[in-house]
């Protein structure tokens, strides 16, 4: 039996998903300061819950901001590629993918279950999983509770401000004037949805549209982003997982490929055993 | 005697120039805080007690800044790039291009020989460029924001940053802190960003020299030296830089007032 491994590790969040045929187990963990030995603490973590040992996993590919920092892996590659391949399993139907990371908001167009474009912002915070966060916790309300508590909301208050300093400012005047919270939170929403779509626009946007990433399990947002698109979008079980599973996908096509053409395939020599030496 | 007030209440402090006879005889600095209204008029009542003057004494006041609508004391409001470019005319005559770091926005400006503000950019809707920056990372740093610039340049080994974004920096500064980076390393690194930033502003605007800078951020030795760097020039400093705005805004306070001295009761008091 041949499994497959994916470790994406993002800039708030690491995913490990262990394959075969179909999903075996996953983990999904906070990615703190030090990347390399989270990894193979969820890595363990993974393999515990799939009954597996490392030297079970035929192939491991490593994706996301901090993949350089998994020395275990046989292969890095980019969340670009990995989000595409993950969707393009996941819901087949989808044409455009919209990632919304705590760090970053990529745009993916998919022909073929392929990357053919995308955009991406990672420069500025206003339109990622950030600006979200840190309006949060100027109000004081969890992060998971922003969705369902904007839901709420029976006029939205505009924010005016972009940079995402300035409009946790804002959000705080705007409350010691009076509004109501779940208003104030649904402008947030739409602040960050216009953000977005005016990045993913610049991709011809096809239908459907997959929403991943942290962003996707904020149901304000998603609506919010539906409201501006002007039809509904398609979300994945588990949003957080399409890149570790486009990744773990990913390498059972190298496997294969390798295995068809009979070339030996290039592995890591790093063991999870050893790697938690590296510090 | 006639004397006259320029106010410049700004997004993070309130200035107040009393002027009389074309100098500078008092001026207060103060936080703005919450209430625009109020520190208006504290600021101008701390700048009048210092000389002992009362508001019945004032001929004529100029309000201006952010804030300057909130200024009620005011006869007139005027824009704060005019009463700028009038305050730098006046300090340094020779200077053509002005940065204005502002705990808000930071302005790039060109003026010729009478102060008269002829090319202008803004850092608009974003935090990077601006004293606001500063202020984030000096709460991580857990440092008092006027020893920034003194800090920094204790610098042997700049930590350089991958971001613009003051959030991203934010969180860059702690990862580096977690590190065990230097405070002045990060915050040499931190100017050599802005720097950066306030160089292509300067550039789009075109640096045509004497250039000056002004405003609160002007106040960081270790900002205005990565800056000169930046631009490969050499600043000219006003003694004071955050009163610049209210000294030209005095300074056209005084214009309308000594024509104005046989029209008597401009203010009615």
């Amino acid at each position: 039996m041949q499994y497959f491994a994916g470790v994406d590790i993002g800039s708030t969040m690491t995913k490990v998903v262990i394959m075969n045929q179909s999903l075996l187990a996953s983990v999904i963990g906070p990615t703190g300061p030090e990347h390399r030995k989270l990894a193979n603490r969820v890595m363990e973590e993974a393999l515990k819950k799939a009954r597996l040992s490392f030297k079970d996993i035929t192939y491991l590919v490593a994706t996301g901001y901090g993949r350089i920092s998994v020395p275990f892996a046989d292969k890095q590659i980019t969340e670009i590629s990995c989000h595409a391949k993950g969707v393009a399993y996941l819901l087949p139907e989808a044409r455009t993918v919209l990632d919304i990371g705590g760090q970053d908001s990529k745009g993916i167009k998919l022909k073929d279950g392929r990357a053919v474009d995308f955009v991406m912002n990672d420069k500025c915070a206003a339109g990622t999983g950030r600006f979200l966060e840190v309006a949060a916790e100027e109000l004081g309300v969890k992060l998971e509770d922003m969705g369902k508590l904007s839901l709420k909301a029976k006029k939205a208050v505009s924010i005016s401000n972009t940079c995402t300093v300035f409009a946790a400012q804002e959000v705080v005047t705007k409350l010691s004037e009076g509004a109501a919270l779940p208003d104030i939170i649904a402008g947030l929403h739409e602040a960050i949805a216009t953000r977005i779509y005016g990045m993913l626009r610049r991709l011809k946007i096809e239908r459907e549209v997959a929403l991943t990433g942290g962003g996707a399990k904020n149901i304000g947002l998603v609506r919010a982003l539906e409201a501006k698109m002007g039809f509904t979008v398609v979300v994945p079980p588990e949003p957080l997982l399409t890149g570790a599973i486009g990744a773990a996908l990913l390498g059972r096509n190298i496997v294969k490929e390798a295995e068809e053409k009979g070339t030996p395939l290039a592995r890591s020599k790093r063991r999870l055993q050893e790697a938690t030496l590296f510090t | 005697m006639i004397y006259v007030i320029g106010i410049d209440i700004g997004s993070a402090f309130s200035k107040a120039v009393i002027m009389s006879g074309g100098k500078v005889v008092s001026h207060h600095v103060m936080p703005s805080g919450g209430n625009y209204k109020l520190t208006a008029e504290a600021v101008v009542k701390k700048a009048l007690a210092k000389v002992k003057l009362s508001l019945k004494d004032i001929d004529y006041i100029v309000a201006t800044g952010y804030g300057a609508s909130n200024a009620t004391s005011a006869n007139e409001v005027v824009s704060d790039l005019s009463c700028q470019g009038r305050g730098i005319a006046y300090l340094f005559p020779s200077a053509r291009t002005v940065i204005d770091i502002g705990g808000q926005f930071t302005k790039v400006f060109r003026v010729n020989e009478k102060g008269k503000v002829t090319a202008f950019l803004q850092s608009e809707k974003c935090a990077a460029g601006s004293g606001r920056f500063l202020q984030v990372i000096a709460r991580v740093l857990q440092i008092d924001l006027k020893d920034i610039g003194e800090l920094s340049l204790k610098s042997k080994n700049r930590v350089d940053f991958n971001t613009g974004c003051a959030v991203f920096a934010e969180s860059e500064a702690i990862s580096r802190v977690a590190e065990g980076a230097l405070k002045e390393d990060i915050l040499a690194g931190l100017h050599r960003t802005l720097a950066a930033k306030i160089q292509s502003m300067v550039e789009r605007v075109g640096l045509k020299p004497d250039c000056t800078v002004v405003g609160g951020g002007a106040k960081d030795i270790g900002l205005v030296s990565s800056i000169e760097q930046s631009l490969a020039c050499q600043l000219l400093l006003p003694q004071e830089p955050q009163i610049v705005a209210a000294l030209g805004a005095a300074l056209l306070a005084e214009a309308k007032a000594v024509p104005s001295r046989s029209v008597t009761n401009l203010k009615g008091g």
